[in-house]
């Protein structure tokens, strides 16, 4: 492979895309299981149409937070060490590589949002206010989080406990992004600016990338 | 073999002289007008507090250098660092908590630097998880280093909270732009002297840890060589067959 870094980049996206569409796991386990998490929450808090308005947006972001993690770490832990292998003697580069993944996890969490997010909209009856602001928003944590879950997702791969680890490092770390998140809305149905709690998300995903793109080489020697 | 003994032993009088220095000064610092012999309890909650983020920004920086130098002693001081740094936080939130319950009338509240320190807590519980699931040295500096610097996004957030939120833990009582916020110089020794203290303990525990790691990697080399076939060990001496 001695194809450009953006080549390469797409031809993963592809590769994942592509084994999504085969598999279906985003599509038929994590989506269902995260909208079945939005059906438990009123059995567990109560069924008051006014409570449910108001925990409505903060639940969607914790089960995106904790259901999405699944998303990102399933793709970036589906290769075996032999495919790791091939990929580095094919020459891909382990940067392309981390972009890649991110990338077609990114695109698989944006639809496991939007999906979601409109069960959570008919479930809690929860209103759409700023709608151009919610999208950068529902964008950068889908971002935020494949970039966490990528990372982490090389992290532990191939280590004795294999996956079982990620949530415990990926949930704390991706606070910034819920607090980002919840406090946006927030934002918008008060009003109020939010252009501080978008910068301070943007800000978590810079530093992710570029820690995930520097250590990429490191990681892959590993 | 004298000053050997001697060297080993000075972590402990270090650690015994300060510890007993910053005791004798938390004591003698007047009570509180308002939290009364509750205050004391700072004078443990704001050095532990310090010594985790002195902790943590020492793993960060050695994760750095590992990976730039590929030098495992870097690594070694990044996890003793980050053990520590784990201990001192857990003390700051207990602490923390003991002196909520008869102040605040909770154990706990959802205040922005209580929660952001927990969640600190978790992601370098999950370093040090990290760290045990893999034995070889060098693979686990590597995957180590990354989340260690990873973890670091953490720190100005516990410490910005207080001024990025409204929260009701109290501002910075030390590093202030306007200066301390102690105006008593007893309670501001006290404090100091328990800032300094830790910092003595961390150090010293810190020789002690780095040293142990090592002779912890050193084991583990030893035990993989005495696992691993000798070169020419599959090489035997011809025998003669048959009767002469």
């Amino acid at each position: 492979m001695t194809t450009g870094f953006w080549h390469q980049v797409a031809a993963v996206v592809e590769r994942d895309l592509l084994r999504e569409r085969r598999r279906g796991d985003v599509l038929w386990i994590t989506i269902p299981f995260g909208a079945i998490a939005l059906l438990l929450v009123p059995l567990a808090v109560g069924t008051d149409a006014v409570l449910l308005r108001q925990i409505g947006p903060g639940m969607f972001w914790v089960i995106v937070m904790l259901f999405g993690v699944l998303v990102a770490v399933g793709k970036a832990s589906s290769e075996t060490l032999p495919q790791q292998d091939a990929a580095s003697l094919a020459g891909l580069d382990p940067a392309a590589g981390f972009v890649g993944r991110t990338v077609s996890s990114a695109v698989l969490l944006l639809a496991f949002e939007v999906i979601v997010g409109v069960v959570a909209i008919g479930l809690y009856n929860i209103s759409l206010v700023g709608v151009p602001w919610l999208i950068v928003t529902v964008l950068v944590v889908a971002i935020g989080l494949a970039l966490l879950g990528t990372l982490t997702g090389s992290i532990v791969n191939s280590t004795s406990t294999g996956t079982a680890l990620v949530p415990l490092l990926v949930a704390p770390l991706s606070v910034p992004l819920l607090l980002g998140a919840t406090q946006a809305y927030d934002g918008l149905r008060f009003g109020h600016s939010i252009l501080s709690w978008v910068l301070l998300m943007v800000a978590v995903v810079l530093i992710v990338a570029m820690i995930g793109v520097l250590t990429a080489r490191p990681l892959q020697e590993t | 073999m004298q000053s050997q003994t001697r060297i080993r032993r000075w972590p402990w009088v270090a650690i015994g002289l300060s510890l007993a220095v910053a005791f004798t000064l938390s004591m003698i610092s007047p009570a509180d007008s308002v939290q009364r012999d509750l205050v004391r309890i700072m004078y443990v909650h704001v050095p532990s507090a310090w010594l985790a983020y002195l902790a943590f920004i020492v793993t960060f920086i050695g994760s750095i250098a590992y990976l730039v130098t590929r030098n495992l002693k870097w690594d070694r001081m990044a996890a003793a660092s980050a053990e520590i740094g784990v201990y001192f936080t857990g003390l700051a939130i207990a602490l923390g908590m003991i002196w909520a319950k008869p102040t605040w009338g909770v154990w706990w509240t959802w205040d922005a630097r209580l929660t952001l320190t927990a969640i600190m807590l978790f992601v370098y519980l999950g370093y040090l998880a990290l760290r045990r699931t893999t034995e070889d040295p060098v693979l686990r500096a590597g995957r180590a280093a990354v989340l260690g610097i990873l973890g670091a996004i953490q720190i100005p957030l516990v410490h910005f909270s207080v001024i990025w939120w409204r929260t009701l833990h109290q501002p910075p009582s030390l590093v202030r732009p306007d200066g301390p916020a102690i105006q008593d110089p007893m309670m501001l020794a006290a404090l100091i002297g328990g800032v300094v203290a830790f910092t003595v303990v961390y150090v010293s525990l810190m020789v002690k840890r780095i040293e142990l790691i090592r002779l912890e990697d050193r084991l583990h080399d030893l035990e993989m060589a005495s696992e691993r076939p000798v070169a020419g060990a599959a090489v035997t001496t011809p025998e003669l067959g048959g009767s002469s």
